[in-house]
């Protein structure tokens, strides 16, 4: 894997307000042509990590105060979104992303685009885009909306396409179709994924790979296979007690995770 | 006929400079309150290329308006862009600040007195007589031809030019747009170069109709309350928004008193921050921007 790793972290630190540390060492690796998925709740600092990686932590007022992200052989910590974009990294964000008052087509048309598939290749994968190209982005439905926001985001031409929390807000129909068009775009566009979740069942469907993070850290990583079969992980992301009693995540205390998580 | 005439003219005039307003508020939402002596300046700089290139007006002309489109850069360049980020109301009293050291500037280089660009430039401004006995002089029809073109020019660049269409991008969302690989600094200074250009043009055909004085930037002011009853980030907003202040003033000053001519643009504006603050072509979620 190391020698074929589009993204590597290695024991990033960021921090908030020059006071908060919201990621605390957190190393991972993507290979290339892989479909990572990071797992956690919320404030496991997964977006963090993401925003590390896309360039949006001076918005926030956070920076990456150690360790360092290495992409395609070069460090992109603390460079600008739009510079990071034009290296090949592609976010498509939680919220707002889309731009609501431009059409489809718009939408499709204002990346700023270095040897992108296409406006047809997007088609080919998004078909009901297509449909709807001279449609209000504002007016779409939540699913259209993302379908919108990621093949925006593949407008830009990336080598690597980072997803942050693609179920949000989603029918589990529309999050089956929407991880199936991801692996689409691995599998058609040889595109490298970086899916963050908090729903471990959907992203664990397409990942290869995955991290799960915790206050900062990453606790646990591995196989998806394996992940997909590890007790804590089916208890707490995916439901499936062990011991045939539903708990849900929260209903176990904070020290009793982490020992369980480090042990 | 005259009337409808005067109101035409004075409208586009107030049109022409206020979609200067509308273009920078649109993509960065500051309000440029430099706009009208960016737009004297312009005329200043024909001043100073007719005396440059006085045996070849359309040389004077053309170069007068490379330089206020360089100009508008710039001041995103080296005053504006350390804005980014900061609170919008800093932003807008730097403007504050520039307008009145522009103006201060301006004085001191070109004196206060009125001056005639046009016949440096060799220009003769015939009336001409419209169907109806109306006229109108060469240049204010001009003016008028030119500020349909620029809104035209502008409807053309902001739909189907890609880089219009990022604008609009940015104007909406600046993190999504700079997550999608456009410059914004880029953007934010092709808003300001357009803004400083098509206010430049407004005061240069007023130079060349009427001649040029330090108080031509009281007409950008009075610009600013057509911009905002349209709405301030809508350029149809700002076409209206301008004849509706065109109209009240021209019919204020031929049927009330002629004083009223420096009041009526900002009592129209008053009425409407009461009424519908949000102005006729703008948002209600622009207002919480305001």
């Amino acid at each position: 894997m190391s020698e074929a790793n589009l993204l590597t972290v290695d024991k990033l630190e960021v921090v908030y307000h020059r006071a908060v540390t919201a990621v605390q060492g957190i190393s991972l690796k993507v290979a290339r042509g892989q479909i990572v998925a990071v797992l956690g709740t919320n404030g496991a600092g997964k977006s963090t990590t993401l925003r590390a990686i896309s360039g949006f932590l001076g918005i926030d007022d956070a920076r990456v105060t150690d360790g360092t992200i290495v992409f395609d052989g070069r460090r992109i910590e603390n460079r600008s979104p739009n510079e990071i974009t034009r290296l090949g990294i592609a976010l498509v964000p939680e919220r707002d992303k889309v731009f609501p008052n431009l059409t489809v087509a718009e939408n499709l048309a204002a990346p700023f685009a270095r040897g992108g598939p296409g406006e047809d290749a997007i088609y080919g994968i998004f078909p009901r885009l297509a449909d709807l190209r001279g449609r209000t982005a504002g007016l779409l439905s939540g699913g259209e909306r993302q379908m919108l926001a990621i093949a925006s985001a593949l407008m830009c031409g990336p080598q690597l396409l980072l997803v942050d929390e693609l179920s949000l807000g989603l029918a589990p129909v529309a999050v089956e179709d929407l991880m199936q068009r991801l692996l689409q775009i691995r599998n058609d566009l040889g595109i490298t994924i970086l899916i963050v979740e908090q729903s471990a069942a959907a992203a664990l469907q397409i990942a290869e790979y995955g991290y799960v993070l915790e206050n900062g850290r990453v606790v646990l990583d591995g196989d998806a296979e394996r992940l997909r079969n590890h007790d804590d992980i089916r208890e707490f992301y995916l439901g499936q007690s062990v011991n045939r009693e539903r708990r849900s995540y929260r209903d176990v205390k904070q020290y009793r995770r982490s020992r369980r998580w480090y042990g | 006929m005259q009337l409808a005439v005067n109101i035409v003219v004075l409208s586009a005039i107030y049109a022409l400079i206020a979609c200067g307003y509308v273009l920078i508020y649109r993509v960065s939402r500051v309000l440029n309150l430099a706009h009208g002596e960016l737009m004297m300046l312009g005329a200043y700089l024909l001043l100073t290329t007719a005396s440059l290139f006085g045996g070849n007006p359309w040389m004077a002309i053309g170069a007068a308006l490379v330089l206020s489109l360089v100009v508008g850069v710039l001041v995103y360049v080296l005053l504006m862009r350390k804005m980014t980020g900061e609170m919008v109301l800093a932003a807008v009293l730097t403007t504050v600040a520039l307008g009145i050291l522009l103006r201060g500037v301006m004085v001191l280089i070109w004196s206060a007195q009125q001056q005639y660009p046009g016949q440096a430039l060799g220009f003769s401004n015939p009336a001409l007589v419209l169907p109806g006995g109306a006229r109108i002089s060469l240049m204010a029809a001009l003016l008028v031809g030119v500020t349909a073109a620029t809104y035209l020019g502008l409807f053309i660049f902001l739909r189907f030019g890609r880089w219009g269409v990022r604008m609009r991008a940015a104007g909406q969302n600046p993190l999504l747009a700079a997550q999608r690989g456009i410059n914004l600094h880029a953007i934010y200074a092709l808003a300001w170069g357009l803004s400083t250009f098509t206010g430049s043009i407004a005061g240069m055909l007023m130079a060349l109709d009427s001649g040029l004085t330090s108080s031509m930037m009281i007409i950008g002011l009075k610009a600013f309350p057509a911009a905002l009853v349209g709405g301030l980030d809508s350029l149809v907003g700002a076409l209206i928004g301008a004849a509706i202040i065109g109209a009240s003033e021209v019919l204020s000053i031929q049927y009330i008193d002629p004083l009223l001519s420096d009041v009526i643009p900002f009592l129209v504006l008053i009425v409407m921050l009461v009424l519908r603050p949000w102005g006729l072509f703008g948002t209600r979620e622009e207002l919480d921007r305001v």
